[in-house]
């Protein structure tokens, strides 16, 4: 490590890093756009300049992002000459920026915006004809481009040939008639798009998916967990005021995912918003109709079911959480049985940039706490012989599909714990649980590594807990009837 | 007036482009007389620093010395190249193309030595591509040298082995710039690199590389062949030797004169180049193509070397003089270079990209009887946001320095495009 100054505080910094990223690692925030720590140094918009002092040279202001640090550097990042030189950058960088943020998605978290504030003049200076490009220039099914709110900071180009190395994007022409393109206008392609949006520090990349559904200060945002592999990238779950999911974006984890993730994961929020939501309980009628019930008495005939079954199946879904199933595999070991989760088939989307094709997120997490993995036809072969099944867990209805409910033995008992509701006629007991952005936990990914959940929103009323479900099972289980419904 | 020529006096023989009578003339006899001498490399870029030779592609930087950058070959395995800065681009500057036209062997004989002085693998020479009699010249050069064991293997059976290649470019004034050349000879953009690193340790292909000027290169062969001491009897102190001196503009004849550095500006108008023409006066000039500022008529006498013209408030750069006689607008000119700046620009860094754009669209509109109170303030201002040492290369600073400098001796004439419109428009 190298020991140098940063505003008078002596600090240790990596000297295999340029000086920005000493300066963002020690607090002090300079200002920066081509720069991006999970990308190639190009040095070209040149925002980042701080006042540097080496041994006998006199101080200069120069680029942190191209400065390799050096030991007894003096840095200071609030120099006049340093906030001068950042505010002629800036003023160059608007010259020709169409300042609509009020339509603007970025609006609110765009760097333009929020450097302009800090350091530039208030007003403009320019009274030329800014310049006219393609307002709407649709780069495939993720990404619209706004040329007009470019700024040339060229780290969408980076990112395509950089992380998913699939160079697409290209900046074609010269000097101030540059602009970002694909070859040919073709779409772009590939799992990892919508992190281009995210590298964007201005409006010029937008989410077609998230283009005008909201602003983003009233979007509450919580560090979570991805759910659509085994990778668990880190996420920060964003939630606009009435609790609906509008937008999933990658959390920065060295350890994990770096700065990115994959359009798979980004996008899977539709299945958290769904509106068809299972309510606290629901038991079958004795005319055969699945009916809302008080949650109490379905869970007394749950553990009456479990107190009297021979040969019951305990299956979990793969979305539970560590804490979950320890909790599940508890109840299975008090019915003398063995817990299982589902275990889907590997997917196509496994890439060596983030997806392991592995749509388990969890599946470490579960087999540490004792469920064993269960595939389809091993499912097929247990429920058959099984005379009482439980399945818990979000999503599982879906997995397991409606042929597989079907082909159970009719007198056989069906319990689901599902977010979703479902009329299948084999469900004699449902109960609502709530979805992995209303409960908080553990998931383990591949590698080993914990993952945390957190609840970005309540559940449904009256939607209790995995956990508080199944140790009230567990608690009572065995027991007789009359002591649990005092 | 007469002086001591070296430069360009073999090209005023007939067919001095052809090995025979390059050779007859006494070409690569530097060459011969380094590996008869068995001269070390060491010693062949000692001479060279002691000639006190400058860059003659517009820095002015010490040949010698940027030699001597090169990472030792006993401790750094690399490959080593160098490239030949032949994409003169430099608005008003004509001169490499004389040098690679007329006597192409010279150039090669430079490279050669060059080339052993920092144990290079190989050298590219970068020909602008409009230059096409310059680069077949120096091809067929290329080809009889080599048929005559000159360049490959065993040069001239000294045991010492090099190439020399011809690229051209496609005529992009920023593939001038060193770093940019070499992105353009790896085939790719002619974007300028950040420095550091230096080419000297990270260039074409993260080998280390020199480039160097077409002039610069072909003045070793003379060095070499005649001396340090030699040398340093022409020119001056800090900048010794002849330059070619590219005249062009409003003069009776304008061409490419070879005079000693410190030559005063004046008797390279008067004597050489004929005077201004049609019998009209001087009213401006720029002494080293269109990246220097442009100084007035009552400077005419500043010596042409580095220093000189660096203390008179502009820059040597290429020694290519652009003259404006009485009749010229000051801000059309400023207007054609932003222009030309706006044009050429790479567009990475944000000051050069919008700050040359903004220049032009400012001037354009004064000259177009749009100009408003404030207007030269705002381009003095927005000049001076586009350098010192801003951007990545020095495109920007050329931008910016012609404007400040037509600005600071003419602003009376931008000043009145604002005040009387109506003269500008007549």
């Amino acid at each position: 490590m190298t020991k140098i100054i940063v505003n008078g505080r002596e600090v240790e910094a990596d000297p295999q890093k340029p000086l920005i990223a000493a300066c963002h690692e020690h607090g002090e925030h300079v200002p920066h756009y081509c720069y991006h720590p999970g990308l190639s140094v190009v040095g070209s918009c040149r925002i980042c300049q701080v006042e540097v002092k080496q041994g006998e040279m006199p101080a200069r202001v120069v680029a942190a992002c191209r400065t390799p640090v050096a030991e007894g550097m003096v840095v200071n990042t609030e120099s006049q000459g340093a906030h001068d030189s950042r505010r002629e950058c800036l003023e160059f960088l608007l010259k020709n920026h169409p300042l609509d943020c009020p339509i603007c998605d970025k609006a609110g978290e765009c760097t333009l915006q929020d450097y302009s504030f800090q350091e530039a003049q208030a007003e403009g200076r320019t009274s030329e004809p800014r310049r006219k490009l393609e307002k709407r220039k649709d780069l495939g099914d993720v990404i619209l481009l706004d040329q007009e709110r470019c700024i040339l900071c060229s780290r969408c180009v980076r990112f395509m040939d950089e992380v998913p190395k699939s160079p697409q994007l290209c900046i074609s022409g010269r000097g101030s008639h540059s602009v970002v393109e694909t070859w040919q206008d073709a779409p772009l392609t590939g799992n990892y798009q919508g992190n281009l949006a995210d590298v964007c520090p201005v409006g010029a990349l937008t989410l077609k998916d998230f283009r005008f559904q909201a602003r983003v200060w009233n979007l509450t945002r919580v560090p979570s967990t991805c759910s659509e592999c085994s990778r668990g990238c880190s996420i920060s779950v964003e939630v606009l005021r009435d609790g609906e999911v509008k937008r999933m974006r990658p959390r920065p984890n060295e350890d994990v995912n770096g700065y990115w993730m994959c359009d798979h994961g980004r996008f899977s929020e539709g299945e958290l918003n769904r509106s068809d939501r299972m309510g606290p309980a629901a038991m079958r009628n004795d005319a055969g109709q699945l009916k809302a019930a008080d949650p109490h008495d379905a869970l007394r005939v749950v553990r009456n079911l479990l107190s009297i079954q021979s040969n019951a199946l305990f299956l979990a879904s793969p979305y539970l959480t560590l804490e979950e199933g320890e909790a599940f595999s508890q109840l299975a070991k008090s019915c003398s049985t063995q817990a299982a989760f589902f275990s889907p088939e590997p997917n196509e989307l496994g890439d060596d940039v983030l997806h392991t094709g592995d749509p388990c997120p969890n599946r470490r997490g579960l087999q540490e706490a004792g469920l064993k993995p269960m595939d389809s036809e091993e499912w097929a072969a247990a429920s058959a012989a099984a005379d009482c099944v439980l399945l818990v867990g979000e999503r599982l209805l879906d997995m397991l599909g409606d042929e597989a409910l079907d082909a159970l033995p009719t007198a056989q008992r069906l319990v689901v714990m599902e977010c979703r509701t479902s009329n299948h006629p084999a469900i004699d007991i449902a109960m609502g649980v709530p979805n992995r952005v209303e409960r908080s936990g553990t998931w383990i990914n591949v590698d080993g590594t914990p993952g945390a959940i957190r609840a970005a929103r309540s559940a449904p009323q009256g939607v209790r807990t995995i956990v508080d479900l199944l140790e009230s099972l567990t608690s009572a289980s065995g027991q007789p009837e009359e002591a649990l419904s005092s | 007036m007469t002086h001591e020529t070296y430069l360009l006096d073999r090209s005023k023989l007939a067919d001095s482009h052809t090995l025979e009578v390059a050779r007859a003339d006494g070409a690569y006899g530097a060459l011969q007389k380094v590996f008869e001498s068995s001269m070390s490399p060491e010693s062949v870029v000692g001479e060279v620093k002691k000639s006190g030779l400058r860059g003659r592609g517009g820095a002015g930087f010490p040949t010698g010395l940027k030699w001597s950058f090169m990472p030792n070959h006993e401790t750094d395995s690399r490959t080593r190249y160098m490239a030949v800065n032949a994409d003169e681009s430099e608005p008003g500057t004509c001169k490499d193309r004389i040098l690679m036209r007329e006597d192409p062997h010279c150039l090669i004989e430079g490279c050669l030595i060059a080339a052993f002085a920092m144990r290079l693998d190989a050298v590219y020479i970068y020909v602008r591509g409009e230059y096409r009699l310059p680069y077949d010249r120096m091809q067929a050069a290329l080809d009889e040298a080599r048929a005559a064991g000159i360049i490959g293997d065993n040069i001239l059976g000294s045991g010492y082995s090099c190439e020399i290649h011809m690229h051209k470019g496609a005529g992009a004034y920023i593939c001038g710039e060193e770093t940019g050349l070499m992105e353009s000879l790896e085939g790719k953009r002619g974007h300028p690199r950040p420095k550091p690193p230096f080419p000297a340790g990270f260039g074409l292909w993260g080998q280390p590389t020199t480039v160097n000027n077409v002039e610069s290169i072909f003045n070793v062969p003379f060095i070499l062949a005649r001396g340090a001491d030699w040398f340093r009897t022409m020119g001056t102190e800090t900048s010794p030797g002849n330059f070619l001196c590219g005249i062009s503009g409003h003069v009776e004849r304008p061409g490419v004169y070879e005079v000693p550095l410190g030559i005063s500006a004046r008797t390279i108008l008067e004597d050489l180049a004929g005077g201004i023409w049609k019998g009209r006066s001087l009213k401006a000039w720029f002494p080293g193509g269109s990246s220097t500022g442009v100084l007035p008529a009552d400077m005419l006498d500043t010596p042409m070397d580095h220093d000189s013209v660096k203390a008179a408030g502009s820059m040597f750069g290429t020694g290519a003089m652009i003259i404006l006689d009485e009749t010229a607008s000051v801000v059309r000119s400023a207007l054609i270079l932003a222009r030309f700046y706006e044009h050429e620009s790479c567009g990475q860094c944000s000051q050069c990209r919008e700050g040359t754009e903004w220049q032009e669209q400012i001037i354009n509109r004064m000259l177009s009887g749009q100009g408003k109170s404030g207007d030269v303030e705002l381009l003095v201002d927005l000049s001076k946001g586009m350098f010192p040492g801003k951007t990545i290369c020095a495109l920007s600073d050329a931008a910016a320095i012609p404007v400040l400098a037509a600005i600071k001796h003419f602003r009376g004439e931008f000043e009145a495009c604002i005040s009387s419109p109506e003269e500008i428009l007549a």
